[in-house]
């Protein structure tokens, strides 16, 4: 017995060598897209020699800003520490009067993204996005909405559209939903009116034809989805539910451009795009100041809706 | 199994008075923090506040009886407890959590060891805390090398494996 | 090809010596980690899974398997043992399998667990085999006030059978209530009970709740009594096998706990742990042996372990069948089938029966071998409680706090860990029992949060809670659990009905 569990250590040890070069925080519980962010880049900065060695640690809570505030505290000026993030942890900043901000790391580049996909069960009476509009404008808490946690993506798109279409966003009644698998759930069960959450949740829903899909919202149309986006509806909103990698503060500018290559030379390789087409990710690389621009205005742009739904005084 | 007392002691038990202001306290602060939240109940009519405050009324309730219980002298008698071991086990915890970060897992922890030993009557700390060093050691090589879990390293860590 | 035939070439395929072999690895990893406390299957197997990237398909996939089983039942051993469930779904095996460990019937409470497990195990992956999609569209008629009626229905199935004293029972449940109070409101996203201190905004995480209560709260009750009774633990009394009357008692809470855990783990918002409790309540309604319960009733460890493992099966039908992660575990698990190029999802079972069959056959063959290895660990394990005391408790003290830095490594979470296990000390002191306030933190924020998406959906209109069959039927099986007992004690039962709730501790 004794052997056998030496010989399957064994085999752990050759997979993972000990000298660990990166350190990515995933400030999030295993299982969420932060984490399996943080491992894919684990894997792949791995198998393409970038890195000899890299950790993946969870630092869950409160919409990653636990982890972002221990990572700003606690790396300073240290080269190898990676925080994965996203557009999530823009609107958790501010619900949660956190006192590090994104300001207090050294943003690298977006990665990856999704957008967020409009849709009602099949049996709905509702059968495109004006219809939903429609019925959102007659009384809007007769629309219950089933998404993700509050004041989060799904939260903050169902706020916008609300007030593209005139509607108070403060009276929309939205359902949180502790993940998309349990608001995804309740829309199948026809327990809620419609349901929002990001495309890749619902795809294979759609596909089967158990779910009808009203709106993206993406900037323009996707390849292969049929649907229109939400500006194409009337409404002028677009969303997109990007996750990002950042180093540490305090970094010197050949440390940062250092970092910068590697993560790049990590999300151009045929194994990272390989690894996002199985997630079903879409590359939506930016990195440099047109990311940092991007990043501005997504925080002023949240922190307007934030306040018109009630969630930010 | 429940024990029958036919004749209870009517004493007064101040530990159990002390117990029913301590959940006295609890419901109060409920009260005190529920009254601060937002009324964002939307259309359930349920707000954030409200569950809190079924519990804190709860809470309040369970303290009267309690008291009346400890008035009474109906608490049920506690087993006699030798005060020293345990102050030991929650000294070598409240090392640990101060030791983590800065002497790394296996010093911090190998002391947590020798003094739960140390409660249990092993009371040679010279002997037990280089055991509980070089345990913790171990446990720590398997599991931050092998299985790669994030465990806070220290200088003896970092003798053994630099860079992890 | 038939389902069976599928079935019957997954298996083939699976036989290989060298398949076998990965399945083995596998099951070993994830017990090795599972069985340690607050590592629960979620970090047991994501810590695990980079170590199935290096196989071949199948290898990986048996590989896998064995994880997922071996982290689910890993858990098990420790709680029989020493008291220390190492995640929610294994606290309500603690409370008769420690009692049993103590009395020297370590071994059949392990035995009955493993083959609890096996068996439950081998029922829900056949149904999930041949009727998964049947049962995802019955676990979809589960919405807001179903789950709401499920919630009340197990608070009172459970809270009934805590503790001799009613007003001790139920402060503990309240306590535990407060606590699940505390951190970010799921609903609104406004911060309750956290007084600014971030750490606290995402509530307080019942892995590190459990292992305080239980790991630290018992330590330290057991070091500071002055009368060390050294007669109270036992290795060994008896054989470490099951007796004959052991198997007579077992069988049927095996299956009762599988019917009952599969499924609720196939309901998206069903959880492991609601099985454990509801098995573990019905064994106590219909045990023969009522006087055991609370003092280490077999039925009491075979039928909730049964319904873990069978719940653990069950959360891949909505995995398999909808694509729907329904927990940690199954996030993770989502990520690694992506990785064989399996896309869960409605046409799954149509589209790429190969992979999805040969995962089936994987996780059979995983589940029996972990019946290979536990069963002649038994002995092996049960010597663990022969350590002199010293030891012996030094070790749990350090596992304890390795699982909750492995999972979280802030000193913050450390000083919750040492405060819970202050308040589980004190609470035994006063003879309150443990296990309420911990079903008051899991199943508070759960009843909750669907009674207010309940009555959100319905705009305040609370009649909606009753206008469905399954609610109402499941608020009315409540109302009898709750009715019955007071008609019974005022016909002047209740000497009877003290006996029947037993004491926990």
């Amino acid at each position: 017995m004794k052997h056998l569990v030496l010989v399957s250590l064994f085999a752990g040890a050759m997979a993972l060598p000990a000298m660990a070069d990166y350190t990515i925080i995933a400030p999030a519980n295993p299982g969420g897209g932060w984490d399996q962010t943080a491992r894919t880049m684990q894997t792949v900065l791995q198998e393409e020699g970038i890195s000899p060695s890299v950790q993946v640690q969870n630092v869950p809570g409160a919409g990653g800003t636990i982890g972002l505030a221990q990572f700003a505290s606690q790396n300073k000026g240290n080269p190898d520490a990676l925080i994965v993030g996203g557009y999530v942890m823009v609107g958790a900043i501010l619900t949660n009067n956190s006192p590090v901000s994104l300001k207090d790391v050294t943003p690298i580049a977006r990665l990856t993204g999704e957008y967020e996909a409009i849709v009602v069960p099949a049996a709905s009476p509702i059968q495109d996005m004006a219809g939903l509009i429609e019925k959102l404008k007659a009384d809007p808490g007769a629309v219950s909405w089933a998404g993700g946690s509050a004041g989060g993506t799904d939260h903050i798109a169902v706020g916008l559209i609300a007030k593209a279409a005139g509607v108070d966003p403060t009276k929309i009644n939205y359902i949180a939903y502790s993940g998309g698998g349990e608001a995804l759930a309740a829309i199948l069960g026809n327990q809620v009116t419609a349901g929002i959450s990001s495309l890749g949740e619902f795809e294979a829903q759609i596909q089967a034809g158990t779910l009808r899909l009203l709106a993206v919202s993406s900037p323009e149309r996707l390849e292969g989805v049929d649907a229109p986006t939400l500006k194409e509806a009337g409404l002028d909103v677009a969303v997109e539910n990007w996750r990002m990698v950042a180093a540490a503060p305090g970094l010197s500018d050949e440390q940062k451009a250092k970092v910068t290559a590697d993560i790049e030379k990590m999300a151009k390789s045929e194994n990272w795009q390989k690894q996002l087409a199985d997630k079903g990710w879409m590359d939506t690389w930016l990195a440099g100041p047109e990311f940092e621009a991007q990043l501005d205005k997504d925080i002023e742009s949240t922190a307007a809706i934030l306040k018109d739904i009630g969630l930010v005084k | 199994m429940s024990v029958q007392r036919h004749e209870p002691p009517r004493r007064r038990d101040t530990a159990a008075l002390i117990v029913a202001a301590g959940l006295a306290v609890i419901g109060g602060v409920m009260l005190w923090d529920s009254a601060r939240l937002a009324d964002l109940g939307g259309y359930s009519g349920v707000g954030p506040a409200s569950v809190p405050r079924v519990v804190a009324w709860g809470l309040i309730g369970l303290a009267a009886w309690t008291a009346v219980e400890g008035l009474r002298g109906d608490f049920p008698e506690r087993p006699a407890q030798n005060p020293a071991p345990v102050l030991w086990i929650v000294a070598g915890l409240a090392v640990q959590l101060m030791l983590l970060h800065t002497a790394g897992f296996s010093i911090a922890t190998g002391i947590l060891f020798a003094f739960t030993a140390r409660a249990f009557g092993k009371r040679n700390l010279a002997m037990t805390i280089p055991i509980g060093i070089v345990f913790a050691f171990v446990v720590w090589t398997i599991f931050s090398q092998l299985l790669m879990l994030h465990l806070p390293a220290g200088p003896l860590e970092q003798l053994f494996f630099p860079g992890g | 090809m038939g389902a069976l035939d599928f079935l019957l070439q997954g298996l083939a395929t699976a036989a290989d010596p060298m398949l076998l072999l990965y399945a083995l690895i596998g099951v070993t990893l994830g017990t090795a980690v599972g069985v340690l406390p607050g590592i629960g299957p979620a970090l047991t197997v994501a810590l695990l899974l980079p170590v199935t990237y290096r196989l071949d398909p199948a290898g990986s996939l048996i590989m896998f398997a064995g994880i997922y089983y071996g982290g689910m039942y890993g858990g098990s051993t420790t709680s029989i043992l020493l008291n220390t469930p190492g995640e929610s779904a294994s606290i309500i095996t603690a409370l008769e399998g420690n009692k049993m460990a103590r009395k020297g019937r370590g071994g059949p409470a392990l035995a009955t667990a493993a083959i609890g497990s096996f068996i439950a195990g081998l029922v829900a992956t056949l149904l999930l085999a041949f009727l998964a999609p049947t049962i995802v569209k019955l676990a979809l008629v589960f919405g807001p006030r179903e789950y709401f009626a499920l919630m009340v229905l197990a608070f009172v199935t459970v809270s009934a059978a805590f503790g001799d004293s009613a007003l001790r029972g139920l402060t503990s449940l309240f306590l535990g209530l407060a606590l699940a109070c505390v951190g970010i409101d799921q609903l609104t996203g406004q911060a309750r009970l956290s007084f600014g201190v971030p750490e606290l905004l995402d509530g307080i995480e019942v892995t590190t709740m459990a292992v305080a209560m239980f790991a630290l709260g018992e330590a330290l009750f057991i070091a500071g009594q002055r009368v060390q009774v050294d007669d109270e633990v036992t290795a060994v009394k008896g054989s470490v096998w099951m007796n004959r009357q052991d198997w007579a008692r077992s069988w049927k809470p095996w299956l009762r706990g599988t019917v009952i855990g599969f499924p609720i783990g196939a309901m998206p918002a069903g959880g492991a742990e609601i099985g454990t409790f509801l098995s573990y309540a019905t064994e106590k309604k219909l045990t023969k042996y009522p006087e055991e319960f609370g003092n280490g009733a077999i039925e009491g460890v075979a039928g909730p372990e049964a319904a873990n493992n069978a719940s653990a099966a069950g959360t891949l039908v909505p995995l398999l069948t909808l694509g729907l992660p329904t927990s940690a575990t199954a996030a993770i698990m989502l990520a690694g089938f992506q990785q064989f190029g399996l896309q869960p999802g409605p046409l799954l079972f149509a589209t790429n029966p190969t992979l999805v069959w040969g995962l089936i056959a994987s996780l059979l063959i995983a589940n029996a071998m972990l019946l290979v290895l536990n069963l002649p660990l038994i002995g092996l394990w049960v010597r663990l409680l022969t350590i002199p005391k010293p030891w012996l408790y030094a070790g749990i003290l350090l596992f304890a706090t390795l699982g909750t830095i492995g999972a979280n490594p802030s000193t913050f979470e450390l000083g919750m860990l040492l405060g819970f296990g202050v308040l589980g000390y004190v609470m035994r002191l006063f003879g309150y029992p443990i296990a309420p306030i911990v079903v008051g933190l899991i199943l508070g924020p759960m009843a909750e949060q669907q009674l207010r998406r309940a009555l959100s959906i319905s705009q305040g209109d609370w009649g909606y809670l009753l206008h469905s069959p399954i609610a109402a039927t499941l608020l009315g099986l409540a109302a009898l659990a709750l009715i019955v007992p007071l008609i019974l004690r005022a016909r002047g039962k209740g000497q009877v009905l003290a006996q029947l709730a037993g004491d926990e501790d």
